[in-house]
């Protein structure tokens, strides 16, 4: 350890050496320093140059620290737990509207001798379940706020889950009447309010949430402010050095210990920042690569197997003879995968063991469950109504299709997971470095002005 | 649509007030342009009926009207290739989530009637269930004189004539109410074939296919023992051929004919549960004295128009259609019913959507 030497009394000014002339005239020092007469005059400087560098890196330093850490927080508790609101909110209003439609189809067909009547109410039950949690996601979903755009769009879903409700309400009246074709256009009515309101405007809500986890994922990792922090943060320490080296000379103290204190707080706090920057963008990489991009990309494979399974449901319905809904559903399935470029292709090559192992079932019965569906398509464009209702609701499509949701879900969850806990890390990484950098710039500014100034009261 | 007149948007401003009235009153001006329209054949009697009144009231705007099936008014309609759809299905879910920014718009309440060509029956109005007619058509029943029709018609001398049923080749709004009504009494029928626009048609030897409702009208004066359906707008021509009309079973177990009173006792049964998009099968309702099928006869629209002048023309069109009492007059004319004022403001509300 260094031996800190003070003087014991005051230390006349030395005569400036030849090189002296050569630093006031701007050549070796700084030029500012050409303009500023004699050591007390230098040193002044000096303290006000320590200061300013000082503060500027405490001010800077913490505000990007609090950003990054503001924005690791909001990404792991906020945003992204919205977005699964969102999503949760879109699927249960898609499964609430298989869930009835699929009934009320089942309902509508003659009984077997022999068998008892189809009944609604394990189908009622759940669409009740499904439409309260869509409610409960919509309020969890709005209580963190939200824009102008969000609050719109949630208006808008309340008003239509309300008319999509008494939609399905009329249809069951009309069914338990044995008015078929009403019953049939009402839930035609019904479905259309899920397809072109409700699952849109749940999609844009979700869309939004999207949109604010980039937000919140691009502040976290974004390295415009750290880098400037670090760069001020690195010119006060050559400041520092350089002062220190200064004072060396002209006064012939090995060190300072004011300065070396504010150098020792100001290699502390960049290095702990430097540190836990890398720490928590580390995290945030992990969280994001294994975690929130396969989550979004099966998040949207689940809406789409949703949208799927509702169009062939829809065209059982509708008996147009129009090929527009398996022509949606055919891009759907393509989008969803499996295979390269597709979602569940995208979201099994992200690098998540679990979410691979989880997806695998998945992988297995989509080809099965889009041959089958594209079997009941094909019976409802030979107006082979039954059998196509049959083929859609019956026990092997509904099976393939279970494989599928339950295997993409599964693999949700586990994404969703490694996203929470590296999320997580990466926000609890930041600790106390806002205070730990505000404190040092403090050091900092007190240390040097007080080394400096021992320095300059020699000179009075 | 070709507008020809200048200052055609002010014109139908002043028009549009007149219209929403019971009464409409001229224009301030008058306005000139074309209006296409294409569609359901049941329509198309009153259709042509509502284009001339339209045009001996606003002498500047010509009402092009055309048949060719409800499948293709929709398909018209889609495209843009007519201002007016006509059918007398409402849109598929199919339709509405290919094409959302049409609209189906009620203009007049319709019935089909089920028509048979027997010789000194013609003034018989010979009772059918759905259930019977469903057999009929599968080949189950083959003559007139089957027990199971004479059970229906106790005293009538049923002849010993082969069935002959008659159905509708191409996508047709009929076919899909009649084949509902089929569907909605009897199981078998609703598993084997169901109910659609186009749906499998049982085959057996005497079936025969025929295009359009003057095709099916023709098609059943030439063949003794001809069973099959058309919309009540043909009522009066069927008669004059010779044609006979039978009384069908409704959800009451009654057997009615189309009347005004029985459509109304119909429709009374859907009116408040007629959605905003207007969208509802009104097949046998349950109960009642209603005649067991009648249907919306509606206006296909693109909501969004080429240019506001267009939607403004098509708008004054339409609520002329259902409000004027020029219009309403020709609707009782051809056997249909005014829409009720419950739906017709369901119908204004839809109108006032087109821009």
């Amino acid at each position: 350890m260094a031996t800190v030497v003070t003087a014991p009394a005051p230390v006349p000014p030395a005569r400036p050496a030849p090189g002296d002339q050569r630093r006031r005239s701007g050549r070796r020092g700084p030029r500012y320093l050409a303009a500023v007469r004699g050591t007390p005059a230098i040193i002044q400087a000096m303290i006000a140059g320590i200061v300013i560098l000082s503060l500027a890196w405490g001010g800077l330093g913490a505000w990007a620290v609090a950003t990054h850490s503001s924005a690791a927080t909001s990404l792991a508790y906020g945003n992204e737990p919205y977005s699964r609101d969102a999503q949760r909110m879109y699927l249960a209003v898609a499964d609430a509207d298989v869930t009835i439609t699929t009934s009320f189809l089942a309902q509508a067909q003659p009984v077997p001798p022999g068998q008892p009547p189809s009944s609604s109410l394990a189908a009622r039950q759940r669409l009740t379940a499904d439409l309260a949690s869509a409610s409960q996601d919509l309020a969890d979903l709005m209580s963190g706020g939200g824009s102008t755009q969000l609050t719109q769009a949630a208006a808008a879903f309340d008003a239509d889950l309300a008319a999509y409700q008494g939609y399905v309400a009329t249809a069951e009246t009309e069914y338990a009447q044995d008015v078929i074709p009403a019953g049939d256009s009402e839930m035609e009515v019904a479905s259309e309010e899920a397809h072109l309101g409700l699952l849109p405007e749940a999609k844009l809500i979700y869309n939004l949430q999207i949109a604010a986890v980039g937000t919140s994922r691009d502040q976290a990792t974004s390295l415009p402010t750290i880098v400037i922090a670090i760069v001020i943060g690195l010119a006060a320490l050559v400041m520092l050095v350089w002062a220190q080296r200064w004072m060396a000379r002209r006064t012939h103290r090995v060190l300072n210990l004011g300065l070396v204190i504010a150098t020792a707080a100001l290699v502390i706090s960049i290095g702990w920042l430097a540190v836990t920057f890398g720490v928590a963008s580390s995290d945030l990489s992990t969280a994001i690569g294994q975690g929130a991009n396969p989550a979004e990309a099966l998040a949207q494979a689940s809406i789409d197997v949703q949208q799927i399974r509702g169009d062939s449901i829809l065209n059982v319905i509708a008996r147009s003879g129009s090929p527009s809904l398996q022509t949606d559903s055919t891009a759907q399935a393509k989008n969803v995968g499996p295979g390269p470029g597709s979602l569940l292709g995208s979201a099994s090559a992200a690098g998540n063991g679990s979410v691979t192992a989880d997806l695998g079932p998945a992988i297995t019965a989509a080809p099965a469950w889009y041959k089958a569906n594209g079997q009941g398509y094909t019976l409802g464009s030979q107006h082979q109504y039954s059998a196509e209702m049959n083929s859609v609701t019956g026990t092997p499509v509904s099976s393939e299709y279970g494989q599928v949701t339950g295997s993409i879900s599964g693999a949700l969850d586990a994404a969703q997971q490694t996203f929470t806990s590296q999320a997580d890390d990466a926000s609890s990484a930041f600790g106390p470095l806002e205070a730990v950098v505000i404190i040092a710039a403090l050091v900092m500014v007190v240390a040097s002005a007080w080394g400096l100034a021992r320095r300059l009261a020699e000179y009075r | 649509m070709g507008l020809t007149g200048i200052g055609l948007v002010a014109a139908f401003g002043t028009m549009a007030s007149a219209a929403s009235g019971a009464a409409a009153a001229p224009p301030a001006a008058s306005p000139s342009g074309t209006i296409s329209e294409a569609g359901s054949s049941l329509l198309l009697p009153l259709m042509q009926k509502w284009a001339t009144a339209y045009h001996q009231q606003f002498p500047g705007v010509t009402v092009n009207t055309a048949g060719g099936g409800s499948s293709e008014g929709i398909s018209d309609a889609a495209d843009g290739s007519r201002d007016v759809g006509a059918s007398d299905a409402y849109l598929s879910s199919g339709d509405v989530l290919v094409h959302p920014g049409l609209l189906n718009i009620p203009l007049a309440v319709s019935a089909q009637s089920v028509i048979f060509d027997l010789p000194n029956l013609q003034g018989t109005n010979i009772k059918l269930s759905a259930t019977v007619l469903a057999e009929m058509y599968s080949g189950q029943i083959t003559m007139w004189n089957d027990p199971q029709i004479k059970a229906l018609n106790g005293g009538v001398p049923l002849p010993a004539i082969g069935v002959v049923p008659l159905h509708r080749v191409e996508g047709s709004g009929d076919t899909f109410i009649f084949t509902s009504y089929l569907s909605t009494q009897d199981p078998a029928w609703n598993t084997a074939a169901g109910y659609g626009t186009l749906v499998n048609w049982p085959s057996i030897p005497a079936a025969q296919a025929v295009t359009g409702s003057s095709g099916m009208i023709a098609g059943c004066e030439k063949t003794v023992g001809c069973v099959g359906y058309n919309g009540v707008s043909y009522l009066s021509q069927e008669q004059a051929g010779g044609l006979g009309e039978a009384a069908l079973q409704n959800g009451g177990g009654r057997y009615l004919i189309p009347s005004p009173a029985t459509i109304q006792a119909e429709l009374d049964k859907f009116i408040a549960i007629t959605p905003p998009n207007e969208t509802i099968a009104m097949i046998a309702g349950p109960g009642g004295y209603g005649y067991p099928i009648i249907n919306y006869e509606y206006a296909i629209v693109k909501m969004v128009q080429p240019s506001a002048a267009t939607a403004e023309q098509i708008r004054d069109f339409l609520q002329w259609l259902i409000s004027s009492q020029a219009a309403t007059s020709l609707v009782t004319s051809v056997g249909f019913q005014p829409l009720p004022s419950d739906v017709q403001q369901l119908s204004r509300a839809q109108i006032e959507e087109i821009r």
